[in-house]
């Protein structure tokens, strides 16, 4: 009965978990608003990155491209940032933030996009653009370092050290959310309003679930405003939900303007929700009202209906975005289950000394593994080749096959979910979210009972 | 045909020349938009990247085959489960990929050893795949790591394994059609020739330019093997490694999305002496007619008429159903190279729409001269579109469908503009007899969807209809339509199956008498 920690040791990648860099700083950079990023690099890295966004979310989000080609790629290609920068301005007269973000090809290359931001600045933004709010930040995230996690981390960071300045204290909190979905924006702002408490949201992405209107045009996008990140050197504190996404920039502004950060727990589950609770009454002198002890009851009074009847003792694999596989892990021991395998789909270094990770380690009484720099093959070559039983799999759609080729159940979560519908509209988060995904599981279980007739199946009623 | 400068583009004018408009009796002589030319930076066009263009378009739908990418892990990942390249093999080359995952320090001192022990690892996994293709990405393209050499080393010391390589890196061209061209002519330089089946059928074709989206190929087959000509190889979708190797051995290329596939096609004639056919499996008359080309070819014609014969009884009446119902509806065929020629005079012949533009992400030239003379006059033409512009086309020309991809499907969902999906299809195969009357059927629900209806009424302003609990897709299309036509005893609605591929992967095929003059030996 032991918990291992090991890390992937084939030399490639089957069936990855994660994405490269720059999707993460693209990820960011739509739930700013009036921002539209320029990636720097072949049309590929932005292309499949918003058919990405767009199986997930069902919904167009704007990003664009230098378009670089093999001249660029032999001689330099900066004066494609500064014509692509003139074309996007010059076409959507709304653009103020203008992420400049780099690629493996233009790294390798070693174009100077902080050197061709300094030249727009003073000459193009000067000359054509007078009078215009135009901010380009340059950001970089090389597809051969990280992930997409550590390039979500580094944009979000970026953004706000580009844009944070000292002026009179606000009366409200930084609330770096890491990579969430539209439900789980909702989901946070509703536990700031009935605390009474307002947040520099990182980021206000709810619009993401755009409606369909009769009349106009109605794009799905971020709201974070330029004067919210601004302000987020004024706030009372920082809350960063995830360590991994997010955590750069609460670390920036405690150490740059003093503004007192709390990194994590993410909050997934009862106890992460109470600690995000405590967090925020500590760091605003609020109080937890009586409303929110109704709301965590009604969510308790759920979980009470499932958890020992139901998913005791069931064994979960989870992959997934670090913080929210790491919560779900929480969550799963909480919920008297049994996560036997998780899968950290990069090679962050600071896995290691996370001290989530140690306590699950420390605490697990039955065989489990964390695999970091993992991918899907780390899952199905253990249930194909290695004897491993699974009741449940939590992941994102990238590893649906191996649940519909193993016949074990799966919850959809995190990113990207392109095979179930509406997913994004569902929060992980908070007592909401914990009831959400208990209850999910649970009736996934049913349903793959009656299917396979399992020897529970006609016992899967109160 | 006036060159048709967008309003969102008039801050640059080198766009205006990429766009036409196909005036009063005007054809393609008097004007051309501009074509496959590099894309100006910033556009938000929708091109892809060249690497795509041959790992994600062609190389992958081969089924049998590790498909690895040499590079980080976002080339891969992003190019992966984006398609529906289905093949009977149990889908193995959309379940598996393969990624060498290159990291900071194989930028600085190379990647050869780690793709050495990638490829090891990889055949390690699947012991019972045998091939692997590598695709060069723009980093391994930028550190120069030598795949090919590599390659030759490991099929040296595993006589079992079979390599191919495609140096293929995301900024070579304008878009993914220079990753067409690429990998067409490694496949015909690398591996086409190098095993020599014993091929015992009097008509042997290859069937190029096509990829099995939703069972197409599948659907083809059918037609294939009822005529008893053997498909010695698919290039790609559905097709088998070994079998394109030979390709070599066939009488006669049979060509679907030229687009893609031309380039492979002529190399065969120039090297081999194999002829090249273009033909279509979209539409009835041109389908029929690319059947009969090619069974005129082998002197086998009424084994063609009799395919079409009985196809066209089946499926013509619904067809026909469904043409009543779709005449003179507008659409935009907005889809990647190919389709605005295969589809834009069909729909308008066999299904009645009016087709009101076109564009192609990534054709040349030759696609829009075809596609701008088989679409109505007055119907817009863009090359490389980008999003204003498509949004202001859409806005101008109100379509009642559009078809393009997946994302910018989502750009004209919020203008309410139904969509459908070009490359991947709704509810298809589109292919074939009974794919043309699917696709008909996905037009149809499209642009008389209840919901879509519902979406454009405001309930702040318009008067709130009270008095129906539900509306169908039959009570918006027959409203206006003739008794006659309503009640036109010999028309109905589609009648197939939900899967209509499935059942051909077991389906027994009639013995033909061999061909008097035996001409086996190629």
């Amino acid at each position: 009965m032991t918990c291992e920690i090991l890390e992937r040791k084939r030399a490639g990648i089957i069936n990855p978990i994660f994405t490269c860099q720059p999707c993460g700083a693209q990820y960011a950079s739509i739930g700013i608003r009036n921002c539209i990023g320029i990636v720097h690099g072949g049309q590929g890295c932005v292309m499949f990155v918003r058919l990405l966004f767009s199986q997930h979310f069902k919904e167009s989000f704007e990003l664009a491209s230098t378009s670089l080609h093999e001249d660029g790629a032999v001689f330099g290609a900066l004066n494609r940032v500064e014509e692509a920068v003139d074309v996007l301005l010059m076409r959507y007269p709304d653009v103020k933030v203008v992420p400049i973000i780099s690629t493996c090809a233009t790294e390798v290359i070693g174009d100077d996009i902080d050197g061709v931001v300094r030249k727009l600045n003073e000459g193009l933004l000067q000359e054509k653009f007078a009078g215009r709010e135009v901010h380009l930040i340059p950001i970089h995230t090389p597809s051969f370092v990280g992930s997409m996690i550590s390039g979500y981390d580094i944009a979000v960071r970026d953004f706000v050290s580009f844009f944070a300045k000292k002026d009179k204290p606000v009366n409200k909190i930084n609330l770096i959310t890491g990579w969430v979905n539209p439900g789980d924006v909702s989901a946070l702002k509703h536990l700031l309003q009935v605390m009474d408490i307002e947040a520099n949201l990182l980021f206000e992405i709810e619009n993401f679930d755009a409606p369909l209107m009769p009349h106009g045009n109605t794009v799905a996008h971020g709201d974070t405003t330029i004067d919210d990140l601004r302000n987020t050197a004024n706030a009372v504190g920082t809350i960063a939900l995830n360590r991994y996404e997010g955590g750069k920039a609460a670390e920036y502004l405690q150490k740059e303007f003093g503004v007192p950060a709390v990194i994590g727990p993410t909050p997934i589950g009862i106890r992460n929700t109470d600690t995000l609770l405590k967090h925020l009454s500590d760091m605003t002198g609020k109080p937890i009202p009586e409303s929110l002890v109704h709301e965590r009851g009604i969510a308790l009074d759920a979980l009470t209906d499932i958890v020992h009847m139901f998913l005791a003792d069931k064994r979960v694999a989870i992959y997934a975005n670090p913080d929210l596989a790491i919560g779900l892990a929480e969550f799963c021991m909480d919920l008297e289950m049994l996560p036997v395998l998780i899968l950290l789909g990069d090679d962050n270094v600071n896995y290691a000394s996370d001290k989530r990770i140690s306590a699950l380690k420390e605490q697990a009484f039955f065989d489990m593994e964390i695999v970091t720099n993992a991918d899907l093959w780390e899952l199905e070559d253990r249930i194909k080749n290695k004897g491993l039983k699974l009741d449940l799999i939590l992941g994102h759609s990238k590893g649906r096959f191996v649940s519909i080729d193993y016949g074990i159940p799966m919850v959809r979560v995190g990113f990207p979910v392109y095979d179930r519908a509406g997913i994004y509209r569902n929060p992980v988060l908070g007592y909401q979210g914990a009831t959400y995904l208990a209850e999910t599981m649970a009736n996934t279980i049913f349903t793959d009972m009656e299917y396979k007739k399992n020897k529970e199946w006609i016992l899967n009623v109160w | 045909m006036p060159y048709h400068l967008f309003k969102c583009s008039e801050c640059i004018p080198e766009r205006e020349k990429h766009a036409v408009i196909k005036g009063k009796g005007e054809d393609i002589s008097m004007a051309l938009p501009l074509g496959y030319l590099n894309t100006i930076p910033g556009t938000i066009s929708e091109r892809g990247c060249a690497y795509c263009g041959a790992k994600h378009v062609i190389g992958t739908p081969m089924k049998d085959v590790i498909h690895l990418s040499h590079g980080p892990v976002g080339c891969t990942y992003d190019t992966w489960q984006t398609k529906r390249y289905i093949s009977d093999n149990d889908n193995f080359q959309l379940k598996y990929t393969f990624a060498s995952d290159m990291k900071e320090k194989h930028i600085v001192f190379g990647a050869e050893q780690l793709l050495k022990k990638n490829i090891l690892d990889a055949f390690a996994a699947f012991p019972n795949i045998k091939r692997m293709t590598i695709y060069q990405t723009c980093a391994s393209a930028l550190i120069g790591d030598d795949i090919n050499a590599l390659a030759d080393e490991i099929m040296e010391e595993n006589p079992d394994v079979d390599i191919f390589v495609c140096n293929s890196p995301g900024f070579g061209g304008p878009s993914q059609s220079g990753g067409h061209h690429k990998i067409n002519i490694a496949w015909i330089n690398q591996k086409v020739g190098t095993v020599d089946p014993k091929i015992d059928a009097d008509y042997v074709i290859n069937y190029v330019g096509e990829y099995n989206i939703q069972g197409d190929q599948e659907v083809m087959m059918d037609y294939f093997k009822r005529m008893g000509i053997y498909v010695l190889s698919t290039f790609t979708g559905n097709g088998s490694y070994d079998d394109l190797r030979a390709m070599h051995k066939a009488h006669l290329n049979v060509l679907e999305c030229a687009r893609s596939a031309e380039y492979i096609c002529n190399e065969l004639r120039v090297r081999y002496g194999i002829p090249r056919m273009d033909i279509d499996g979209f539409g009835f008359e041109p389908l029929s007619a690319s059947l009969r080309k090619i069974s005129l070819f082998f002197g086998i014609e009424e084994r063609a008429l009799a395919i079409i014969d009985t196809e066209t009884a089946r499926w013509k009446p619904e067809l026909d159903w469904y043409k009543a119902r779709l005449m003179h509806k507008k659409v935009c065929l907005w889809p990647g190279g190919s389709k605005l020629w295969h589809w834009a005079n069909a729909i308008h012949e066999e299904m009645g729409v009016d087709v009101v533009s076109v564009y192609t992400k990534f054709g040349h030239q030759g696609d829009m001269e075809k596609g701008i003379s088989r679409c109505e006059e007055g119907a817009l033409a863009i090359d490389d579109p980008n999003e204003l512009e498509g949004l202001e086309a859409m806005e101008t020309l109100q379509p009642d469908i559009i078809f393009t991809g997946k994302r910018p499907g989502e750009v004209a969902k919020k203008i309410r503009v139904p969509y459908l999906n070009a490359h991947a299809y709704h509810n298809g195969p589109w292919k074939g007899f009974e794919g043309w009357v699917r696709f008909a059927r996905d037009i149809y629900n499209g642009i008389y969807s209840p919901i879509h209806q519902l979406s454009l009424l405001d309930i702040s302003k318009d008067e709130i209809p009270t008095d129906q609990g539900f509306v169908t897709n039959r009570m918006l299309s027959d409203a206006n339509l003739s008794e006659e036509v309503r009640n036109d005893p010999n028309l109905h609605p589609y009648t197939g199956n939900y899967d209509n591929v499935s059942h051909l992967r077991n389906k027994k095929y009639p013995e033909f008498p061999r061909a008097e003059k035996d001409t086996s030996v190629a």
